[in-house]
């Protein structure tokens, strides 16, 4: 009976003998995927719920989930005070302040008689507590108030969209030139060049950082941000995703449109450069993570200059300033962190999907 | 003005100016073909090879800019680290650097010797530290991140709901920022952070379960009955015992000798890990499918009984105070390494297991469909059919990963720093410290160290490429 019953409940599919049960494997697979919820989405959505808590919470390391902020009230002559709850023996309960500091018996009085200044002790007294969602913490650096003004958010977003958009663009014509070239001419020294890309491919970046830095340096382009543009725009992956793509194009609309007298550059532009979007968005998309993260190379060409950080550079520089301003560090991450969450939400299938089939070749 | 706004402003007259006159002479644009004749000045010069040239000129002007960016910001400062690594002092201008032969290549190799970088000069001690500390993280993070990456594109490859959604999140952390992920990390791991405040909540309830009477009795039932049941489950189906059983059978077992501590008997520790060894030798004893698979379940359930008696268990669960562990700075204790692994293979694994996944979904159904008719068992399955047949995908993997790891920065940089002490220094730190952020910025030592570094990507690049000669397709 028992084994009838958990039969049917572990069941998937089918009738009873073709059934695949719902078995051990299932089980540990589940459990894998919940191992990885937890890994994966915890941390981040920790940071921003701990992102929107008031200072206190935030510098006390509350551990609660919510934004859970004592409450602040106004008084009279005094000014704003954190109210407290007083619990009497008699188990009556009064909204108080602190009207000394605290010790063992604590001088408060009441909210609504400031002048009534009683003695009680202190395991009497507990917060009142609110939930409040502190968007000052987002506010300040992004207005400049409270002698937040070193958090300069507009021209670090402006410097991160320029470089992103400058470099994916030069990066998407000059890799699909290339690649053009290389999947449908036949000219002497066409393995030549193959063969120096490819060996592109294996020059990492970090091993030319010292020379790369006198190259950029003699060009005139050291500190701005086309020092950071211009060296990484020609990418290995780039031609070789692209020049895979292009391969699959037939030759003959390309000869059709040479018999209608179109010049090669009109070819590639009309009609090789609208076949080929498929690869040219995951090219696009895999420049646009690779620029906006980009930290080690911008770091060495921007960091003199403030008014030319990135997002990066900038949120690198106040978490340095501020260590323990903790609150407004991790409202700058979230803030940070949203375009690409974004970006990644809405082309999330096509992302995954584009760069498991033509990602790598 | 620099020679770049020189080069700039001549090539832009010649482009935009030259260009127009060029085009418009030749061909006639009506004013809504604005957009056309735009675009056909940014081809220009691919326009005027054609005309001067033919078509055969086309491709050499198509691949110019490439070629020009690859040459001038990737293969001459190829050369030009080798100029600069014999040089010294500290002048930026190239012809005012003097020559010093292999002074820096000296000065990194003054050691007693270089496997103890203490015995070094100064810049041999930061090189070396950061060589060994590197090649010790390449060498622990490229079997785990493919490890992690392979469980997880089997897992999510597997049928299961929400595929896309599990998909997507694990390659989620792939798009964050180093910055970001170290911020978010630096919080979560802080001495007062969330993990703290979790292991310590969890360890003070079991220490006050641990303190009530019968506890010790009540938990022995419990994994007594857990233990049996899993037993049975694994020796039940029909010839050859259950894995996926034996697999939970092995992890109690594991750490049913890490509770037992039987190794404190000859005043060892570690228990733990031999705990671990001897279930990992039964899970490949099961999925072997040797014959006496059965016989090693059997003697592994004798062996649990006997353990489970020994515990005590109010004393195993009583932990005492919890003190919180500062785990990206306390030196000597391996945490912050081990924190700087994790992060990694949090921030990286979701692109290798695309790339996986993709492997694992181009495995013809067919063969499992054959398998399964010849009733093979999953394990074997794996060993047989996804194992072999993933190879080439998993050596890729195994080649990106290494060069992508043997290159950590970003995230070591900003979560520990190099430290505590230099732990976790890293020898792209290292150049990077020696040629941009020390008071005397030496280039000709941070070029000498990418040298050498260079030297050792090609090892093992040459290795690899040694070892997979047969799966590459170039």
């Amino acid at each position: 009976m028992l084994n009838r019953l958990g039969t049917f409940l572990t069941r998937t599919a089918g009738n009873k003998d073709t059934a695949e049960r719902f078995g051990m494997a299932d089980v540990l697979a589940y459990g894998y995927l919940l191992l990885g919820v937890l890994i994966v989405l915890v941390p981040v959505l920790w940071t921003f719920f701990s992102s929107i808590k008031p200072e206190r919470a935030v510098d006390s390391f509350d551990t609660r989930l919510l934004p859970i902020a004592q409450v602040q009230t106004e008084i009279e002559g005094i000014g704003a005070k954190p109210e407290w709850i007083h619990e009497a023996e008699d188990g009556g309960e009064r909204k108080v302040f602190k009207a000394g500091p605290t010790r063992k018996e604590t001088d408060v009085a009441p909210i609504d008689d400031p002048g009534d200044v009683f003695k009680v002790p202190r395991t009497q007294l507990r917060p009142s507590e609110e939930i409040r969602v502190a968007t000052e913490n987002y506010l300040d650096p992004l207005l400049k108030r409270h002698g937040q003004e070193n958090f300069t958010f507009g021209i670090y977003l402006f410097n991160s969209i320029f470089v992103t958009v400058m470099a994916t663009l030069i990066t998407l014509i000059i890799n699909a030139m290339a690649a053009f070239a290389l999947s449908k001419y036949r000219f002497r020294g066409r393995l030549t060049f193959t063969i120096l890309i490819v060996a592109t491919l294996l020059i990492p970046s970090s091993i030319i950082l010292v020379s790369l830095f006198f190259v950029v340096w003699s060009f005139g382009i050291f500190g701005s941000l086309w020092g950071v543009i211009i060296p990484a725009a020609a990418t290995p992956t780039g031609v070789f995703l692209l020049r895979q793509y292009m391969l699959t194009i037939p030759d003959e609309l390309l000869e059709a449109a040479r018999m209608d007298a179109a010049s090669e550059w009109r070819i590639f532009w009309r009609i090789v450069m609208p076949l080929s979007l498929p690869a040219l968005s995951v090219l696009a998309i895999l420049s646009v993570i690779w620029r906006w993260n980009d930290f080690l190379w911008p770091l060495i060409v921007l960091i003199s200059d403030p008014e030319k950080h990135t997002i990066q550079l900038g949120l690198t520089q106040y978490a340095g300033e501020f260590d323990t301003d903790f609150h407004y560090i991790l409202a700058m991450t979230v803030v940070s962190l949203i375009p690409i969450t974004l970006v990644f939400v809405w082309l999330q299938r096509f992302i995954t999907t584009g760069i498991a089939t033509t990602g790598l070749k | 003005m620099s020679l770049a706004a020189i080069l700039m402003t001549v090539l832009g007259v010649l482009w935009i100016g030259g260009g127009s006159a060029w085009l418009l002479t030749r061909r006639r644009y009506k004013l809504v073909q604005v957009p056309s004749f735009l675009m056909d000045l940014v081809g220009f010069p691919v326009e005027y090879a054609q005309s001067i040239w033919g078509r055969g000129g086309v491709p050499y002007a198509l691949l110019l800019p490439n070629m020009l960016i690859f040459g001038l910001f990737t293969f001459v400062p190829m050369i030009l680290n080798f100029y600069v690594s014999f040089t010294g002092g500290t002048s930026i201008l190239l012809f005012n650097r003097p020559w010093v032969g292999f002074q820096q290549y000296a000065d990194i190799f003054s050691c007693e010797t270089i496997f103890e970088p203490r015995t070094c000069s100064n810049a041999g001690f930061s090189f070396w530290k950061g060589m060994f500390n590197t090649l010790w993280f390449v060498a622990i993070q490229v079997p785990v991140l493919c490890i992690v990456a392979l469980v997880t594109a089997l897992v999510v490859n597997k049928n299961i709901r929400g595929r896309g959604f599990w998909r997507a999140m694990f390659f989620y952390p792939v798009m964050l920022s180093p910055v970001v992920i170290a911020n978010i990390w630096n919080w979560v791991l802080h001495r007062k952070g969330v993990l703290n405040e979790m292991i310590g909540g969890t360890r003070d309830q079991l220490s006050a379960m641990a303190r009530m009477t019968g506890f010790d009795i009540v938990m022995t039932v419990l994994l007594a009955v857990v233990l049996m049941v899993v037993s049975e489950r694994a020796l039940r189906s029909s010839d050859t015992p259950s894995l996926a059983w034996t697999a939970i059978f092995g992890a109690l077992l594991a750490l049913l000798f890490g509770w037992a501590n039987p190794l404190s008997l000859i005043g060892l520790g570690g228990s733990i890990w031999l705990g671990g060894a001897l279930a990992l030798g039964l899970v490949l004893i099961v999925s072997s499918e040797s014959r006496h698979a059965r016989i090693a379940i059997i003697v592994a359930g004798i062996l649990s009984a006997v353990l489970l008696i020994s515990i005590q268990f109010d004393s195993v669960f009583d932990f005492g105070r919890y003190r919180p562990i500062n785990w990206l700075v306390q030196p000597n204790t391996g945490w912050p390494f081990f924190w700087l692994v994790f992060v990694f293979t949090w921030s990286h694994m979701g692109f290798y297991m695309l790339i996986l996944l993709a492997g694992l979904q181009a495995i013809p159904s067919d063969l499992y469909e054959a398998a399964r008719m010849d009733a093979t068992r999953p394990a074997r399955a794996f060993w047989r059919i996804t194992l072999p047949l993933i190879m080439p995908t998993l050596t890729v993997v195994l080649v990106l990963a290494l060069i992508r790891s043997f290159q950590i920065f970003d995230e070591v940089y900003l979560l520990t720093g190099g430290g505590p002490g230099r732990e976790t220094f890293m020898i792209v730190q290292n150049i990077y410290e020696v040629a941009f952020t020390n008071q005397s910025k030496d280039y000709g030592e941070g070029a000498a160290g990418s040298v050498l570094m260079a030297v050792v990507i090609a090892i093992f690049t040459f290795f690899q490429l040694w070892i997979t000669r047969r799966q590459s397709e170039l």
